[in-house]
Order: structure tokens, then sequence, then C-alpha cells
């Protein structure tokens, strides 16, 4: 029982930076921003280089997760700030194309094969007899502490009433003389950070390969849509959601229902049950479960 | 070389029906559907399921257009109340749920193999001619349907479709209503759709989960971009010429010598790179809609 706690916050573990970002960015930019998925990926497959041309782990990591940050606000600013003049849906296919282009990239300077971080081997703990290893626990604490970090920054400055201010409504925000551009920079900043910290958090788990990026966008859209888009914790509160319907799913026991002694899903229609219950809860609650945005009349 | 072209022509032709049909729902109607390749599989498994269970063509084809229609109509049964871009994550998931399920059932559809030695069109002619027989026939249906959208778009009908797109709240308060008219806007199109889908299933001889992958549907939308979001012409010249572009990768890889890679890398920077280019510079595609004219009712 225990186990199948821990296996549903790892999974929400992989989803949940991510789909912070993609909800955080939503909320000012008004666009779900593709190409966050692919940034994770960046974050992951640059520490590992980083880490093989010699640096320490911690370094690496910091740098790989730094420069992805820079390259969110330099593709924001070159490209989706002039494809939103257009329109949230040109953004959308735009950061699409963008994702593209970095799965070409991967392509031909990492190549296809997978990669990890060089770590000793260790063997796993036990804690109320579920086995968790130490890898596990260190991305563990990394995504906890930067959701704990952005927590602070979101609700308890200036920083972050700006940034919420902001995105309730840009119009009046910009009247009260708060620097809506440069709030909108700061929040794909962050996006970038968070979203290459969620890949970094992965690629420590396991192996990371180019398809990685691709693999995220359903889940971490499913979770970022099913808590609400732009509302950051909603996004929480989806990834929890989404990693338990994908562990339920292929953990229980169909059997006695269909009069055999033992019935399991495929483990492939994890993700399939996920979606479905994007849809399902989508029919029920068309914005999501927790909308923050007020709607006006 | 000449069979070559020929092959590739055939392949362009079966893109520009699943271009047109893309075209309709989102350049005309303003639908973000990015699960387009779930309705080219109820084709290509229509034909291949009525194959390997010794049913006629003609049967794989009905079933094919009855389930394309009814998916198409679930699609915008399911969006009747969602945001453009909630509801282009929804038909995503939905097409990704029709691949995780062709990919697993192997009872019915061969699974991750697929079903191959499918009968192709014209059995009894020799390859060359069937070649031929078969690029007639494609590009006959091409031009039909590229016939029957300008029948669509020029009438009151394709009015009532773009005012849909331009004003929602206006077309509903004009007496539009918009729930139907996207239901039978997806329905009509997904046959375009399963049509492509049925008649590729017969051209390759094989059906396999690998060929409703959602990048092929981000492929088509970039076409679309390409050639020009809300013109037929655009929708088909956007289509040939991405696919003639792929056709001649390898020989640009192997002229330059690179390794293998490279071309679906080439692949990827191609679509990406166009529909950036595009969306930047040269909105309106290569062939811009045409606005007003035509004959209204």
């Amino acid at each position: 029982m225990f186990q199948f706690l821990v296996d549903v916050l790892m999974r929400a573990c992989d989803l949940m930076l991510v789909a912070i970002g993609m909800s955080a960015v939503y909320s000012l930019m008004k666009f779900p921003n593709i190409a966050l998925v692919q940034y994770a990926a960046t974050g992951g497959v640059l520490a590992i280089v980083l880490q093989k041309t010699g640096m320490p782990v911690v370094i690496a990591i910091a740098f790989a997760v730094l420069l992805t940050g820079l390259l969110a606000v330099i593709l924001n600013e070159f490209l989706f700030n002039r494809m939103l003049k257009i329109g949230s849906s040109t953004a959308m296919i735009g950061s699409l194309a963008v994702s593209m282009i970095f799965s070409a990239g991967f392509l031909v300077t990492v190549g296809p094969s997978p990669s990890r971080f060089a770590m000793p081997l260790s063997r796993p703990v036990r804690i109320l007899d579920a086995r968790i290893t130490e890898p596990q626990l260190l991305s563990f604490a990394i995504v906890a502490a930067a959701i704990g970090m952005f927590a602070l920054l979101y609700f308890r400055t200036d920083l972050g009433r700006c940034m919420r201010a902001t995105s309730t409504n840009e119009v009046l925000a910009d009247a009260t003389g708060i620097n809506t551009a440069r709030m909108k920079t700061i929040i794909v900043l962050i996006s970038g950070v968070m979203a290459a910290l969620g890949g970094v958090a992965i690629a420590l788990k396991g192996e990371v390969d180019i398809q990685m990026g691709m693999d995220l966008l359903l889940p971490v859209f499913a979770s970022a849509i099913l808590g609400g888009l732009g509302n950051p914790f909603g996004a929480i509160a989806g990834a929890l959601l989404i990693s338990f319907a994908e562990t339920a799913v292929t953990a229980v026991n169909f059997g006695p229902l269909l009069g055999q002694v033992v019935a399991f899903l495929p483990v492939a229609y994890a993700s399939a049950i996920s979606f479905l219950l994007l849809v399902a809860a989508l029919l029920w609650r068309p914005r999501g479960l927790f909308v923050s945005e007020v709607k006006r009349v | 070389m000449s069979d070559f072209i020929v092959h590739v022509t055939i392949m362009s032709g079966l893109y520009a029906l699943l271009a047109l049909s893309l075209n309709l729902q989102a350049g005309f109607g303003g639908l973000m559907n990015f699960g387009q390749i779930g309705l080219f599989a109820c084709g290509l498994y229509g034909a291949a399921i009525a194959f390997q269970f010794d049913l006629s063509a003609i049967s794989g084809f009905a079933f094919a257009i009855v389930a394309a229609a009814l998916l198409g109509w679930a699609f915008a049964s399911v969006g009747r109340n969602l945001q453009a871009d909630y509801w282009g994550i929804v038909t995503l998931a939905l097409a990704e749920v029709i691949r995780i399920i062709a990919t697993n059932e192997d009872w019915l559809t061969g699974g991750a193999q697929g079903i191959g030695g499918i009968r192709p069109f014209y059995f009894d002619l020799d390859s060359q001619t069937r070649q031929i027989a078969i690029l007639f026939t494609v590009l006959a249906l091409v031009l039909a349907a590229a016939l029957l959208c300008r029948h669509l778009i020029g009438g009151r009908y394709g009015l009532s479709i773009k005012i849909m797109r331009e004003e929602p709240q206006l077309a509903a308060s004009l007496g539009y209503n918009t729930i139907t008219l996207k239901r039978q806007l997806m329905a009509v199109s997904s046959v375009l759709a399963a049509i492509s889908g049925f008649l590729f299933a017969h051209y390759i001889s094989f059906a396999g989960p690998e060929q409703i992958d959602s990048s092929e549907t981000f492929l088509i939308w970039a076409m679309i971009v390409v050639g020009g979001l809300g013109n037929n012409i655009g929708a088909i010249v956007g289509a040939f010429l991405l696919q003639f572009a792929f056709a001649f990768i390898p020989f640009v890889k192997d002229w330059i010598g690179l390794p293998t890679e490279y071309v679906a890398a080439g692949r990827l920077f191609l679509t990406g790179g166009g529909l950036i280019i595009f969306i930047l510079w040269r909105q309106s595609g290569i062939v811009p809609e045409r606005v007003g004219g035509g004959r209204y009712v």
C-alpha cells in the first residue's frame, strides 16, 4: 500500500514542475506553451552533458537550469511575443514548431541513444516496506524545494503579488504602475527554470533520451489542464490526480470482477486512462477543476 | 526515377486530402483540431480490419466512413463548451488513446506489428500500370474533394462557419446554433480524412500504429499553415510542397554525406522551421484566404 503511494508520488514528481511552469506561463501569457516540455528535456540533457565535461553534479545542474531559463526568455522575446500579437492559437502552433526544432536539434547533437548521470549505485532504502532509491529521494527533494521556493515567491513577496495582479487583470495592473512586460519576462524565466529542474529530477532517477520531451507532453498538459490552466498550484493537484489514475489502473487487480484470478490491464493503458479522465473532467468542469481566473460577463 | 515521382505524388495526394479536411476545420471553422490523425486512423484501420476478417473492401469503406463521422461528431460534442486551446489538447489526447488501443488490441488491429498484405487496388493490373491507375484515382479524388470544399465554403454554410470562426457570439445571436455547425463540420471533414486513410491502407498494403502517431497531425498542420489557412488550393499546395521536400531530403543527405539520423532531423527542421517562418513573416501562407467574393446566397 505504502509502495503504491510512493509510486504515485514519484510519477507526480516527474510531471509537477513542468505542469506548474506551464500553468504559470499561461496565467500571464495566455497561451499554452508546448515547447516547455522540450525545456525539461533540455535541462536534463544539458546537465548530463555538462557533467561529462568534468563539472561536479551540482554545478552542472545549476548551469543547465539557468541556461534553459535564459533560452526560454530569448525564445519568448524573439518568437512567442511576436506570435502572440497574431493570436494565442497561432502562438500555440508556433510553440509546437519550436518543439519540433528542439527534437531535431537533439537528434543532431545528442543522438538517439539514451544517457544518464554518472552516479554511484546505491542500495534502495526501505521505508515502511516501500523501496525507495537514493536518487528518487534526491529528485523528490529537488521537486519539493522548487515548489516551496515558488510558493514563497508567489504568495509572500511583492514580485509575486505583482505577478498575480498581472494575471488577474493586466490592464489594471499596468495602470497601477506594474511593469507588466517585465513580469512576463520573469514568469517566462521562472517557467523555464522550473521545467529544466523537472527534467533534471527525471534524469536523476533514470535515463534521458531525446523522446522525453514529447513523451511528457500529454501527461503534463493533462495535469495542467485538470488543475485549471493559469492556476500554478492547481497543477500540483492535477499532477497528483493523473499519476494516481495511471498507477491505480495498472496496480488494481480486475480479476474478481471478471471471474478470473488475476486480470491486470496492460501497462500501456495507464496513459490512455489518464487522458480519458482528463476528457471526463473537462466535460464536467470545462475550465479545469480549480479555476483561478475571474470570469467576467 | 519516374516510379519514385509517381509514388511521391500519390503520397502528396493522400496528404492533400487530409490537409483539405483539416483546412475545413481549422482554416474556415477555426477549430484547433490536434487529433486529425485519429480520423485518418478510422479509415486506415477500417480498411485493415475488413481485410483481416475477410470482409469486402466496400464494407471496410462503409465502416471507415461511419466510424470517422461518429468520431468527428464526438470530437465536436466534447468540445461544445471548451476553449480553443483546451479543445486542442483534448483532441490530441483522444487521438493518442486511439493509437494506444491500436497498439495493444492484438486480436483486432494486429498490435504493434500492424496488419500487412492488404490487397491493393487494381490487383489484376501489372505493378507499373497499377501505380498509374492509383495515381489518377487519387488525383481525381483530390480534385473532387477540393470541389466539394469549394461548394461547401462558397454557399450559406461556408458563411455561417466563417462567422462562427470570427465572431461566435454574433453567429449565435443571428440564430446559428454553433454546436450543430461544429458537429456538422467535423463529421463532413472527418469523412475526407477517413477516405485518405482507407486509400493509404490499400496503397501501402499495411496499417500499423506508427502511421497514426501525433507527429503526423503536426505535419498536416504545417502543410495548411504553409499553404495558407482558409484556402483550399493552399492546403493542396502545402501538402505537395512538404511531401516533395521530404522526399528529396535523403538525396541531399547522400549528396552532403551526412549520417542517417539527419533525415529524421531534416524533416523536423523543415516542418518546424517552415511553420515558424510562415507564422512570423507570411501569416497568410503561400495562397492567402480570399475574403468576400464567391457565390453568396
